[in-house]
Order: C-alpha cells, then structure tokens, then sequence
C-alpha cells in the first residue's frame, strides 16, 4: 500500500489529533460514531485503530459495511495552533490483532502511551495487565484506506469543506 | 427512548458531532455542530446548521465526547434517532441515548479515581470478552507476557535515557 501525498496542514492533523470520531455503519444502516484514537501509519497510506474483543461493534459493521469515516474535529492536546477539521472517507479492512509487535500495533500502543501518560501505571501494573487482557492485548485492528477527504480550514464548519484529492505515492 | 440523566450531562457540551450516511456512496458523513437540547419536544435541533448538511436526512446520530490534554477526563456519550427538518430547522428525533461505559446514568469512562465504576466495566469486559471468543469458535493465541514484560522494560529504560 503506497503513502499518501498530503497537504502538511492535513498530514499534521492526521498525526497529531489525540482523538477522530470514528463512524461505522449497523446492519440497520443506523450510523454510530465514538471517539477513537487512531495512528497514522504513513509508510502505508492509512489509518489504524483497534478494538477490543469485549465492545466488537465497530470492527462488526466495518466487516458488514466496510466504508467508514473518520472524522478529526477535537484539537484538544494537539498544541496545533488553528488546525483544519478533515474527515477521512475510506474502505476498512479489519483482522484480529495476533501479533502484538506488529509495526503498526506497536505504533499505535506507543502513541496511547504518549498521549495518555497517566495510563502507564496501569498498563505497567502486572496484576491489571492480566485482568484486562482483554481489553489491552485481545483486540480487533481496523485499517482504514482514504478514498475521500475534505477539509474544513480553521474548523469553520460554516463554510463548505474543500476536497483533498487522494493520491498516493509509488 | 429519552433518558433525563444522559440528557442532563449533554448540557456540560457546546458542541457535537453530526453523523448520517450518504445514500450514494456508503460512505457516513459527519460535522461538528452546536446542537440545542429541547426536552419538552425531546429532540435535538440545529439552527445554525452547517452547510455541509443540506439534504442530509434520515438515520442520524449524535456523538458528544470530551477528554483533557492528557487523554483522561473521557466522557463520551451518543444519541441515536431520526434527522428531519422541522419549519426549516435540522432536528434529530431522539431514538436512544448510548453510552460507552455499559450504564445509563452517565457518560463518564471508567477511570481509578472510580474503583467500584472501574470493577463493574471490568466484570462486564470478561463477560462480553469471554461472549466474542465463544463466537469466533476457537480460543485466541496465548499472550506473550514475558516478550510484553521485556520491552515495557526496554521502554522504560529508553524513557528513563530520554531516547
């Protein structure tokens, strides 16, 4: 899977959002949003999010209906100054997470612990990380393929979002 | 149906997001938004509905989340329902309050300042943890704990060098 070739301001946002609003679609065509903290994982054009094995819901309608959004619209902790607002229209693929050093699920537990540095004495705890081993190891990863991205410059949801063409480079 | 205690935590949000799906393509389609909560009519509407909405109808939902500089602080909370528009207004029809933390009577997430909040999520996570393997038909890979504890280790040490 080629890289994406972005605008910096929306690159920027991708990588630096704490948390996007992630929607999926149930088998009753009801959409259902929540926040998720998503990893950009650059060397293969997508986005990557996991759930665990006790709250299946999202990886389930992404399985039924695999076009999903993400929308990123919360700057709070970014420390960007002025972002845009962007949301992701893509094709999710999703597969339980086997192997818990795969690059992109080091990644994206890397950047939990980073954002969420309170978090470490929790996952650090011996007790607690075999307690909720299902909630820290037995997960349901979700990748995202960009197929259409607007952007809505300084968060101005007033104003009509501009389409960010999806090219991707060889 | 309308829940008076999920909707008295909506108050403590200025802004939503917005979801429907795009007939065309599939695809959701979302925006974030300044909702009003009328709880006599229990609807929500959007007066100052963003452009991006024009057209949008049908199942919708309404997700209000917030969380601190440090990720923690999470509250999340989604109303379900039916988006029309009334005298020219955008305004969801409430279907369902949902939350994410398995109760009814808030949208705060587990967190260690709650251990009895914490204990209920954790008994409710191996019930429905132990419901998903019994589906999938074939017990998951056992945990490397000992390559787990490793790199915790590993990391430590590097955070500790400031690598």
């Amino acid at each position: 899977m080629p890289m994406l070739q972005l605008p910096p301001e929306v690159a920027d946002v991708l990588r630096s959002f704490y948390t996007c609003e992630v929607t999926t679609v149930n088998r009753q065509g009801q959409p259902m949003t929540w926040p998720a903290l998503a990893y950009f994982d650059e060397p293969n054009g997508q986005l990557f999010f996991s759930v665990s094995i006790a709250f299946p819901v999202k990886a389930q309608n992404a399985r039924r209906h695999p076009q999903v959004s993400l929308l990123y619209s919360d700057p709070t902790g970014s420390q960007l100054t002025d972002p845009p607002a962007v949301l992701v229209q893509g094709d999710a693929t999703v597969a339980d997470v086997l192997d818990l050093f795969e690059p992109r699920i080091k990644g994206l537990s890397d950047l939990a612990a980073k954002r969420q540095p309170d978090s470490g004495a929790f996952s650090s705890n011996k007790v607690a990380r075999r307690l909720f081993d299902w909630y820290l190891f037995k997960r349901i990863g979700i990748a995202v393929t960009p197929r259409r991205i607007l952007v809505w410059s300084n968060r101005d949801f007033s104003r009509a979002p501009h389409t960010v063409e999806v090219a991707n480079v060889e | 149906m309308w829940n008076e205690k999920l909707a008295a935590c909506v108050k403590d949000y200025s802004s939503g997001v917005l979801t429907v799906v795009d007939e065309t393509t599939g695809y959701p389609m979302s925006v974030r938004c300044a909702p009003q909560m009328d709880t006599a009519r229990e609807v929500f509407i959007i007066p100052d509905a963003p452009l991006f909405t024009a057209g949008w109808r049908g199942k919708a939902c309404l997700l209000f989340h917030r969380h601190n500089d440090r990720l923690e602080g999470l509250h999340q909370l989604v109303v379900r329902g039916e988006l029309t528009r009334e005298d020219g207004v955008l305004t969801l029809k409430v279907g369902e309050f949902v939350t994410a933390n398995g109760r009814s009577d808030t949208d705060a997430m587990p967190h260690a300042g709650a251990p009895l909040h914490m204990l209920q999520f954790l008994l409710l996570g191996r019930r429905k943890a132990r419901a998903y393997l019994a589906k999938r038909g074939e017990p998951w890979p056992p945990i490397p704990y000992d390559k787990i504890d490793r790199a915790l280790v590993e990391d430590a040490q590097k955070k500790k060098q400031g690598k």
